[in-house]
């Protein structure tokens, strides 16, 4: 009882253009499982899914293979194609009242397909009906009605009981919970692990993602008709490969989100392709990349270059020309030439000392593209040291820093301006951060100054507008004339963050760049460096002591303490379910209160042991003794004895 | 810290007494030998006669106008001060700058230099150098440059030190601007009040030290000075010319000081918060 779906493409003729709907998609539906297809409006998931079932439109072509059973499908049999449907594969549409038929009472229409396909007497019919709209805790008195007269929960329910009646082996759920609040999900939820447990095949369409990850065991990610990644459902939030993948996860609430929605930037297009004649060159239009003449296609060759290009915010120029296809990297299938999101930063075993305190113990980070880090703690714990190292601004003691599959202290040694380049720094003290000499022009052309770029004063002056506007300024000659006494602390920070992203550096550090700032303004900031990062996919590495500050804005956070990184995670984690003690001394003193049995910090540091244990209320003989050992989790870790108490 | 310096000095009694003698004298500086009725050095009139209608302050003993010969020997003294004093300056600037912003073997090397300066009477050597060498004016003024930089150098070395941990000088440094690019358009121009500061002290230091020298004969008697003025003067004492002859040149000297030390005073209250409190300015 199984469905693959083997290159299977679908394109939808209309006069001279054709869109795109579905490119070579190879999925499996496997028994027993649930395939999750997610992917924004217009990526092609409904398509794939009305085309098991050879429900297509007439002017929809297509080419590949659908195997049921390890049986091909024979698209162009209707007699075998009706022994299938409902039988065999059936489909929960979406909108459901509009695929009702208004006319008929809901009864018969659920029995309609026991009559109709199975060949069964009216009598029996209406009974198995209505023992399959009883089971979807349907009222009985509703069973008489027409589709209007029922609420759009029980439309979802006789649908559902009208695809499950014939018992089929793979049922096709396209967005069966659009139309459902949470506590209504329940059911088809239950349906669908009914049906994985005996032996069945889901095929789930949906965009909401957080129930695709519950029901999932494969998930499907489509763009523009493409299979951008295949990934185990569970990995969807916190293990995505593929860049839209994260993109698409940022943009979904869910109840463990903290952080404000990211959204991806510019919007989807659809893939037209124009066919003038038979044999012509065909030309493809998306995400407004032109292709060029040469390149002799017809409606399934593939395109060139990534068809996310435009909206990645890892593109490079081979992305642009390259054909990109699906390839396995780790335990997932992605479309991407630089093999899924790059790593940006890399810290490897980072310690410092100066003079006689230890500012930073050794310490791993990675940051991969388009990560938001914060780094919390408590004063002195060692954030801006780590922050000022992974800029290049500090030099380690030990360790390695890596920065875009380069070793940074090499480079700094070689080359510092062209690293210099890669890294945004946003300081704590705009007013300070900017030579009171300085007008704004001066101050944001700055790093164009030092690295002789723009030469042309009009240039450098168009640049500086243009970088202005990206962080709302205004580029008025007034404005750019100003001295930053003269300017609000807020407009100072947008300034240097104008300064810091001037040179378009792969990573923006930020150190407590709000703690100057009153809330309005802070707010105004922080949602201007969110927008930021989706915009220009910045990867960020942001220090605070402000962990409620940081957890709107975190992908992940690193709680520090006297130099160590105690825990790191996903942000939602770690505010929903900290570890470690000192994460919940955190948590608690932000939100205002202060437990019993907190201790003040002591003065020095302890010699051995965990950092945290003449405060921590869990304290045991072993914390006094020796520094706990890291428990790894997904994505993080935590250094505490008692991970499990 | 960004001070409405313009705004501050404009309403600062000391700042305007100094900037209306700076005006004056540097029109006497620079019209002063338009200004002179006859050369200085044109002995052709009746020694020692009072002050008349063609000359103003009288003539000298020599036979020379007087008045003519205060124009140029303001003019000289002036332009000792100056030339000396913008040497002193610039040595200073540059050695406390890169003293500081290097520091290391270079920056132990120049302060210790500084140090042996510091300790040197000035007075002892250019009396010693023009005793023995006669040099020129402006190579005497060069000299005393030498010897008056370590005061400039040292403040300017140690706003350096504090201006290098400056959060604008980091994020300069962060953004892969070299030494050459932060020393120029952060370090220099960040301390440009305590130039004239500097400036104002050296200048009246040299302009007394030439005075000083003169006064002993020691330099180019020939060339007209307010301290040479000043001791001829007094070799006629017993006669009535101190009013036209002694007082003058005196009162020059003493303008010409005053003049450095009023703009000194109010260009400190502006940088010096600690001054600024009974000024008349405003802060923003």
């Amino acid at each position: 009882m199984s469905l693959m779906i083997q290159d299977f493409s679908v394109v939808y003729r209309d006069g001279d253009h054709s869109i795109q709907a579905v490119e070579e998609a190879t999925l499996a539906v496997k028994e027993g499982e649930c395939l999750a297809l997610v992917g924004e409006s217009g990526s092609g998931k409904t398509s794939l899914g009305k085309a098991c079932l050879g429900l297509l439109p007439q002017n929809a072509e297509t080419t590949g293979r659908i195997l049921l059973n390890d049986r091909y499908m024979d698209f162009s049999n209707d007699m075998a194609l009706n022994a299938i449907r409902w039988q065999k594969i059936a489909m929960v549409f979406q909108n459901g009242a509009e695929t009702l038929n208004p006319s008929y009472r809901i009864i018969d229409q659920v029995a309609e397909p026991v009559m109709k396909l199975a060949g069964r007497s009216r009598k029996e019919a209406l009974h198995r009906a209505s023992r399959a709209l009883l089971e979807m805790g349907l009222p009985e008195n509703c069973y008489r009605h027409y589709p209007h007269q029922l609420s759009g929960g029980q439309v979802q329910r006789s649908l559902l009981a009208m695809a499950t009646i014939l018992d089929p082996d793979i049922l096709i759920l396209d967005e069966p919970t659009s139309a459902l609040d949470a506590l209504n999900k329940g059911f088809v939820s239950d349906i669908i692990e009914d049906y994985k447990q005996r032996g069945k095949g889901v095929l789930l369409i949906t965009h909401d993602l957080a129930f695709a990850v519950a029901h999932g065991d494969e998930m499907a990610v489509l763009y523009l008709g493409q299979v951008m990644e295949t990934l185990p459902a569970r990995e969807m939030f916190s293990n995505p490969l593929h860049p839209y993948t994260l993109a698409l996860g940022r943009s979904y609430p869910t109840m463990g989100t903290a952080r404000e929605l990211g959204g991806i930037r510019g919007d989807a297009f659809y893939r037209l392709v124009h066919q003038h004649g038979r044999g012509d060159a065909a030309q493809y239009h998306h995400s407004h990349i032109q292709i060029p003449e040469s390149a002799h296609m017809d409606g399934h060759a593939p395109p060139v270059g990534c068809l996310f290009q435009g909206r990645c915010t890892q593109t490079i120029e081979a992305c642009r020309t390259g054909i990109v296809t699906l390839e396995t990297v780790a335990h997932h299938r992605v479309r991407c030439l630089r093999r899924g999101i790059v790593s940006i930063l890399s810290l490897q075993g980072i310690s410092k000392r100066y003079d006689e305190k230890t500012a930073l113990h050794p310490t791993d980070l990675v940051l991969k593209a388009g990560d938001l880090l914060s780094l919390v703690g408590e004063t002195g714990s060692g954030k801006t040291t780590l922050a000022m190292i992974a800029a290049g601004v500090l030099a380690q003691d030990r360790g390695s820093r890596i920065l875009e599959d380069r070793d940074m202290d090499e480079w700094l040694k070689k080359d510092v301006r062209s690293m210099a380049r890669k890294v945004g720094v946003v300081y704590q003290n705009p007013a300070a951060s900017i030579s009171h000499r300085f007008t704004v022009l001066d101050a944001v052309a700055e790093p164009l100054a030092i690295h002789g770029l723009g030469l042309g004063k009009d240039e450098r002056k168009e640049m500086v507008k243009s970088v202005l506007v990206d962080v709302h300024l205004s580029t008025d000659d007034t404005f750019l004339g100003r001295y930053p006494h003269e300017l609000n602390m807020g407009a100072l920070q947008r300034v240097c963050i104008a300064r810091a992203l001037i040179l378009t550096p792969s990573l923006l550090i930020a150190d407590e760049p709000t703690s100057a700032l009153d809330p309005s303004v802070q707010a105004k900031v922080l949602k201007l460096l969110l927008d930021l990062q989706t915009e220009r996919g910045l990867t960020m590495l942001f220090v605070s002591h402000d962990i409620a500050l940081a957890r709107k804005i975190s992908d992940r956070m690193g709680i520090m303490l006297s130099g160590y990184l105690v825990e790191l995670g996903r942000a939602s984690r770690i505010i929903s379910n900290p570890v470690h003690p000192y994460t919940k001394m955190l948590l608690e003193g932000a939100g205002g209160n202060r437990q019993q049995g907190w201790k003040v910090p002591p003065d020095g540091e302890p010699s051995k042991g965990c950092p945290f244990f003449p405060r921590c209320p869990k304290g045991k003989n072993i914390c006094q003794e020796e520094f706990p050992s890291i428990h790894k989790s997904e994505h993080g870790w935590v250094a505490c004895h008692f991970v499990d108490v | 810290m960004h001070v409405n310096l313009s705004h501050m000095l404009r309403r600062d009694p000391w700042f305007l007494t100094g900037m209306i003698l700076t005006l004056f004298f540097l029109m006497v500086t620079f019209l002063g030998p338009f200004l002179a009725p006859f050369s200085p050095w044109n002995m052709d009139f009746v020694p020692l006669s009072p002050p008349s209608s063609t000359h103003l302050l009288g003539v000298n003993d020599g036979g020379q106008d007087i008045f003519s010969e205060l124009l140029y020997a303001v003019r000289n003294t002036f332009f000792f001060g100056m030339i000396s004093a913008s040497t002193a300056l610039f040595l200073g600037v540059l050695i406390g700058a890169l003293a500081g912003w290097f520091g290391g073997v270079a920056d132990l090397i120049l302060m210790r230099l500084a140090d042996v300066l510091l300790a040197t009477p000035a007075i002892m050597i250019l009396i010693l150098v023009a005793a023995l060498f006669r040099p020129s004016p402006h190579i005497l003024a060069l000299i005393l440059a030498g010897l008056m930089w370590p005061t400039i150098g040292k403040t300017i070395r140690s706003q350096t030190l504090s201006l290098k941990q400056s959060l604008h000088v980091r994020a300069a440094r962060q953004m892969g601007g070299g030494s050459a690019y932060v020393i120029s358009r952060h370090l220099i121009p960040e301390m440009f009040p305590l130039y004239l500061i500097g400036f104002a002290a050296k200048a009246r230091m040299a302009m007394f030290m030439e005075a000083a020298l003169a006064f002993l004969g020691l330099l180019d008697p020939s060339r007209k000075s307010l301290g040479m003025m000043i001791s001829y003067a007094l070799q006629y004492y017993y006669m009535d010319i101190w009013w036209h002859w002694l007082f003058p040149p005196i009162l020059c000297l003493s303008l010409l000081i005053m003049m450095v030390t009023f703009l000194a005073i109010s260009l400190e209250k502006v940088v010096d918060p600690r001054l600024r409190v009974n000024l008349p300015g405003r802060l923003s």
